[in-house]
């Protein structure tokens, strides 16, 4: 009865402690679905963050947030672990982003004022107001392929790999765009080169 | 130059520590030696500690877990489930609904379409009003409605409506920005050619005026510039055409038997005839066109003749602000299949509408001119017809006694106007019209010859059709020109010729005395 069961298991890989996320994933499917809101404690802010920086717009931030994580509660039982949790969290995210930016521009056809014109910039501390103002206004010039790769990478400090998979493209690629987005934010910078640079 | 790019990205990925250590020596190396190199890694440094401290992180929000996990709990109950298919279930339930409304109503539809167009008829049958008030109509404009077809629809006479028939005999009515072809005096010129005397002006006054009254009623207008024209006004211009050349055939016997073919002396005397005219003028049509800013469609519609004359003061003073008000009808036309066939009548074709800048001309399916129940009346409409056309002829310009045989015929049509234009010239001096016309045959001759059969003079009319699209950029101006200086030269010849024939008779007899003497 015993070897029967085990062929029933699935196999999980061997290098795994009970508290990271492969054995929380594997309890909830196993059935303890508690061990889903661990997952959403433990990831939440990088994700909000994630979406944050990508549209640009606290209002909608956890309203989207809340769309990944139900996306990922109804998806979680079919998780292969072939990557990391995080690498597939922050794929639907950034997903979740892409779907909104879609819908935006469907919308934007219709109306004439587009939602974007509407929307609050990036947070920032009061002292550098000046200062991260301009640099703020710069980033939200670049386009959305080289804008998000740059601040994934220099804001939430993900790796050029995690990036990669993140957004679905080679690591060549991501490498390339966020010196493209660099040198792209120093060309709008540079009237303000005494100031900033 | 991709080289330097390639090594840029490098020191991107190096300030990102996304280099393998083999990379980073490599990179180390060369940057000991290139001072290009030290200075744009100091500026991608500085470019990425700006987007780091530029940009904060968002605010935690201590109760985002809490809510996802209410709409978790939420979204397994079935309801929450349901909701993903409200679309759906919407859809269905109204076509449901709809099924059984159609099943217990099966006119609902047909019910609710047949309200909106009468809705829209009424909205626009209201308030109309002759726009040819019988006082603004002269005698001459009534006798150019005869031969000519066309009535002025403003006093200022810069709008015309022409009634009109195709090659198939297919009606249609043309607003016209101006009147292309028709000289001046023409009453005048039909009175003077028939010898008219004093007793007998009278009557062709009489018979022109008693047309008025019931012209007037013909044209509607309102203040929602529709136009609304009763078909009747076809044969009316028949039976006015009966009425004139029946007269003309008494008054003028011999006049007319020169003019008309053999046999139409006796015909315009017959007693068909005076029904005819009787049937028209009894005829009441109470089905309009309606041609208005949205739509054209045919209705009935009453007209009260002993109302209006009652209000007939009031009227005149309303009509005059209009006609100050409205000195050109403006339409758009957005055809309504369901409207124009607003009668149901099931020979009743589309309306055909072709405008363009200078005109507007609307096609009429056959069965909406009323029927005169006369025992021949096609065969009395067709020599209508003909005659009208000889005398339209005959008083065009005054020519009264033309040799046929030295003439030119000239026969012009606009590229978008059924009105043709048809020239008669004696052969003297015509050059200058011949000319300006034969520059435009040889273009036409040159570039397509076999369609152009110059024994057809209507194959012209397709070459210009071909050339000019639109009736405005045909030389109407200096066509009128060049025929205006034809004819003060033929009026120049014939005072010429007046004097010779004066002097001839005196140099005959000189030369006859002279020969006795030799």
């Amino acid at each position: 009865m015993k070897i029967k069961r085990k062929k029933h298991e699935v196999q999980y890989p061997q290098i795994l402690n009970l508290d990271d996320d492969f054995s929380l994933i594997k309890r909830f499917i196993e059935g303890d679905e508690s061990t889903f809101n661990v997952l959403m404690l433990r990831h939440k802010e990088k994700v909000r963050n994630i979406i944050y920086l990508t549209l640009n717009n606290h209002e909608l931030v956890d309203d989207i947030a809340q769309e990944v994580f139900i996306t990922v509660y109804k998806n979680l039982g079919r998780f292969r672990f072939e990557s990391q949790f995080t690498t597939w969290l922050y794929r639907i995210t950034i997903n979740k982003c892409k779907d909104h930016l879609r819908k935006i521009r469907i919308r934007s056809i219709f109306t004439a004022i587009s939602d974007s014109d509407n929307e609050p910039g990036y947070t920032t501390s009061p002292e550098d107001k000046d200062t991260a103002e301009i640099v703020r206004a710069g980033i939200s010039k670049l386009p959305e392929k080289l804008r998000v790769p740059l601040l994934l990478k220099d804001i939430e400090g993900l790796s050029y790999q995690e990036i990669a998979e993140a957004v679905q493209c080679e690591i060549g690629t991501v490498k390339s765009r966020i010196f493209r987005a660099r040198e792209s934010l120093r060309n709008i910078l540079k009237p303000y080169e005494r100031e900033l640079l | 130059m991709k080289n330097i790019y390639k090594k840029y990205e490098l020191l991107s990925a190096y300030v990102d520590n996304e280099l393998s250590d083999a990379e980073i020596k490599k990179l180390e190396d060369e940057l000991k030696f290139s001072k290009d190199l030290q200075n744009k890694l100091d500026e991608l440094k500085k470019v990425k500690q700006l987007t780091a401290s530029s940009v904060k992180s968002i605010n935690e929000n201590p109760y985002f877990d809490t809510r996802v996990s209410a709409t978790l709990k939420n979204g397994t109950t079935w309801i929450f489930r349901l909701r993903n298919f409200y679309p759906v279930v919407g859809i269905i339930a109204l076509s449901i609904m709809l099924m059984v409304v159609l099943k217990y109503n099966p006119g609902f539809i047909n019910n609710i379409v047949e309200k909106q167009k009468s809705n829209i008829s009424d909205f626009y049958k209201q308030n109309l009003k002759p726009l040819l008030y019988a006082a603004d109509l002269t005698n001459e404009d009534i006798f150019n409605f005869a031969f000519y077809h066309q009535l002025p629809l403003d006093n200022s006479k810069h709008q015309y409506l022409y009634l009109g028939s195709g090659p198939n005999g297919n009606k249609y009515f043309e607003i016209k920005n101006s009147n292309q072809s028709i000289a001046g005096n023409n009453l005048e010129k039909f009175i003077k050619g028939l010898n008219l005397n004093t007793a007998q002006r009278r009557q062709v006054d009489s018979i022109l005026s008693s047309y008025a009254d019931n012209l007037q009623s013909q044209v509607l207008v309102n203040e929602k510039n529709t136009v609304a024209i009763n078909p009747n006004i076809w044969n009316f211009n028949k039976a006015l055409v009966a009425d004139l050349i029946s007269f003309a055939a008494r008054a003028n016997k011999q006049k007319m038997r020169n003019v008309l073919p053999a046999g139409f002396e006796n015909y315009f005397n017959s007693s068909s005839i005076a029904r005819f005219v009787n049937e028209v003028n009894s005829t009441n049509n109470n089905k309009y066109i309606f041609i208005t800013p949205d739509t054209i469609f045919s209705d009935s519609f009453y007209f009260d003749k002993s109302k209006f004359n009652e209000q007939m003061k009031k009227l005149n003073e309303e009509m005059s602000k209009m006609n100050k008000e409205n000195g050109n009808f403006v339409f758009n036309f957005h055809l309504d299949s369901n409207l124009v066939r607003l009668n149901n009548l099931p020979s009743m074709n589309d309306f055909k509408i072709f405008f363009d800048s200078n005109s507007c001309q609307i096609h009429l399916p056959q069965i909406i001119v009323p029927h005169i129940p006369v025992k021949d009346f096609d065969s009395i409409a067709a020599n209508l017809g003909r005659a009208g056309d000889m005398f339209n002829k005959m008083f065009s310009f005054d020519f009264p006694d033309i040799n046929k045989s030295k003439n030119f015929n000239y026969k012009y049509f606009y590229s978008d106007s059924a009105k043709g234009l048809k020239f008669n010239f004696r052969a003297f001096r015509f050059d200058t019209t011949f000319n300006f016309n034969n520059k435009k045959l040889n273009r036409l001759y040159g570039k397509n010859f076999r369609k152009f059969k110059f024994s057809n003079p209507d194959s012209i009319a397709e070459f210009y059709k071909q050339f000019f699209s639109d009736s405005t950029a045909f030389n109407q101006k200096e066509l009128e020109k060049e025929l205006q200086q034809v004819q003060k030269q033929m009026e120049l010849f014939q005072k010429q010729m007046e004097q010779w024939q004066k002097q001839m008779p005196k140099n005959k007899k000189d030369t006859t005395a002279k020969q006795i003497e030799i």
